[in-house]
């Protein structure tokens, strides 16, 4: 792979290909470094985590697409599955408390939407106060009280989050769905081309005459949407829901999206790309516990790579212009 | 008397305590060149920016081929036949060429229940309209970045003239070219007008005005001071307008 090919090749040129380097390196370091690394059972914990970070990254990082952020995602994620938990600990049918706490994310994000739109404060501010708020709420309500268990039998979230052969989740499988149909969406449809023209300059894409504000909302929408999902298969995977899930996700997702080559400044980026960077972080995470480093290094490991895909990103942006 | 294609009648419009617009009249014939001049601050942009539906006005009417109209947002300008080309808002750098030709009208074909994106056409548009300018190009699918500013405004009026604009409005389009580029714009502006079209053209620049213009309109501090046809005035007349608000200046 000599610089003439990257810089030949169009794909060489792109920041998704960085990631693409990144993930084949750190996958044959750990494959080295750990025994066992690389096999099936791996992949399978590798997916789980993906799954739930990937789904919320989803979102965020078409939203970041868009021009936009939202840090209220780990809020969001805690408070629905909260909903859901509660509404069937009283009881409720889990055909109808699942949707409803689905719509009641999907509502926080279309607030998140409503806010910026309405008001033109920047997103990352208007979302840093929703994540402040709900969380805020959350603590309130359950007064820190440590768990809300949920033992019930439900066929929804058999379906969201469980085990299938050698350990595979069900919740990889909707990943895999939601990030071709979100890919398609992107790269496909005249909706993807706005995205991308709001994103690069919400200006121009008035003046073209775009939809801008249904778009930036429908994206904070589809945001909340994907934070409440990534909840309640956490609910369901782990059987309860407690008053600090979801913190510093935020972060996470978006250190997964620029990993993946999302730009900061919006109308940059590509699904699949951030489905590479959400890969990266799941290989560090699991990587690091079967390498049997304390798990402290995670953090420390995926701030390293955030910087270092970040340099990489902008020279490969410089080398284009 | 027949009606001119677009004809604005009594636009006022303020921003806060400013007043931008103060009961101006404007129009457009059919096949017509209006130079639209004025110094910073004059209202050209206002003006513009309400006939494109960006900006509301506080009182006046809008007539489009005769119709009274209420221009709501740029989407319905657009609708209209109105394309604009914005000094710097007529492209996205980052996205190809194809894309950004047509961001907004985009093809799409039918697979099952979903609209997809028609790329084959896009491509296949794109890159004839471009040879159609000349452009010699890679690919439709390079990044519009790839191109100088007069390729750009080249491409931004060449899109408009495939959508079938009516009336075309150039917004300083020659203020950042070279001197070749801005001969270039100026051939574009009148084989625009031979194929039918109506162009505004707002400017700094009198000399690069008054070589295209059929008429010109000239702004000052939100009132119009002075219209009048080409061949009625010399070019230090023009200017004489824009530094004085008077035919003349000593």
């Amino acid at each position: 792979m000599n610089k003439k090919w990257i810089g030949r090749n169009k794909f060489g040129r792109k920041p998704e290909f960085g990631a693409l380097v990144a993930f084949l390196t750190i996958g044959v370091g750990f494959s080295l470094a750990a025994k066992g690394f690389f096999s099936l059972a791996t992949l399978a914990s590798v997916l789980t985590v993906v799954a739930e970070l990937g789904i919320v990254t989803l979102g965020i990082s078409i939203l970041m697409i868009t021009g936009e952020f939202d840090l209220s995602v780990g809020s969001n994620l805690a408070i629905s599955s909260i909903v859901a938990g509660r509404l069937l600990q009283q009881g409720l049918i889990d055909i109808i408390a699942i949707p409803i706490a689905l719509l009641f994310g999907t509502s926080l994000g279309i607030i998140n939407g409503l806010i910026v739109v309405k008001t033109n404060i920047p997103s990352f501010i208007a979302t840093l106060g929703t994540m402040m708020f709900w969380r805020g709420i959350i603590l309130a309500l359950t007064g820190g009280h440590p768990t809300i268990p949920y033992f019930g039998h439900s066929l929804i979230f058999q379906i969201l989050n469980s085990r299938t052969i050698l350990d595979f989740r069900t919740s990889a499988f909707w990943f895999v769905g939601l990030c071709l149909i979100a890919h398609g969406v992107i790269s496909r449809t005249a909706y993807g081309n706005w995205v991308y023209a709001i994103g690069g300059n919400r200006e121009i894409a008035y003046t073209l005459g775009l939809p801008v504000n249904k778009v930036r909302l429908f994206n904070f929408a589809f945001c909340g949407m994907m934070a409440a999902l990534a909840g309640l298969m956490q609910l369901a995977r782990f059987q309860s829901v407690d008053a600090l899930r979801g913190q510093g996700l935020e972060l996470e997702a978006i250190a997964a999206s620029v990993i993946g080559g999302v730009s900061l400044r919006g109308g940059l980026g590509s699904v699949y790309g951030a489905i590479l960077g959400v890969l990266i972080v799941g290989l560090v995470r699991t990587g690091l516990l079967m390498a049997k480093a304390p798990p402290y290094w995670y953090q420390a490991f995926v701030g390293l790579i955030l910087i270092i895909a970040m340099i990489v990103n902008r020279r490969i942006q410089a080398s284009q212009q | 008397m027949a009606f001119p294609l677009v004809k604005m009648v009594n636009i006022s419009k303020s921003f806060g305590t400013v007043q931008a617009l103060n009961q101006v009249d404007f129009e457009v014939d059919y096949k017509e060149v209006m130079g639209l001049v004025g110094d910073n601050g004059a209202g050209k942009s206002t003006l513009i920016k309400i006939l494109t539906g960006v900006f509301q006005p506080d009182s006046g009417e809008i007539f489009f081929e005769g119709k009274k109209v209420r221009i709501r947002s740029p989407k319905e300008a657009r609708e209209l036949g109105i394309e604009t080309v914005y000094q710097d808002l007529a492209l996205l750098p980052l996205m190809s060429l194809a894309r950004n030709f047509f961001l907004g009208k985009e093809p799409v074909k039918r697979l099952g229940p979903v609209k997809i994106l028609d790329c084959q056409k896009m491509k296949e548009i794109t890159s004839q309209v471009l040879q159609d300018l000349q452009i010699s190009i890679r690919s439709p699918e390079e990044p519009i970045a790839i191109l100088s500013g007069g390729e750009r405004q080249s491409v931004a009026i060449g899109r408009a003239l495939y959508f079938g604009a009516k009336l075309l409005i150039l917004d300083e389009p020659t203020s950042a070219l070279s001197v070749r580029e801005t001969n270039r714009v100026l051939d574009y502006i009148l084989a625009s007008k031979e194929k039918g079209l109506s162009i505004i053209f707002i400017t700094h620049n009198i000399s690069h005005v008054y070589s295209v213009a059929d008429r010109i309109t000239i702004l000052d501090r939100g009132k119009r001071v002075a219209q009048f046809y080409k061949n009625e005035v010399s070019v230090e007349e023009v200017i004489g307008f824009i530094r004085f608000g008077y035919k003349g200046a000593e």
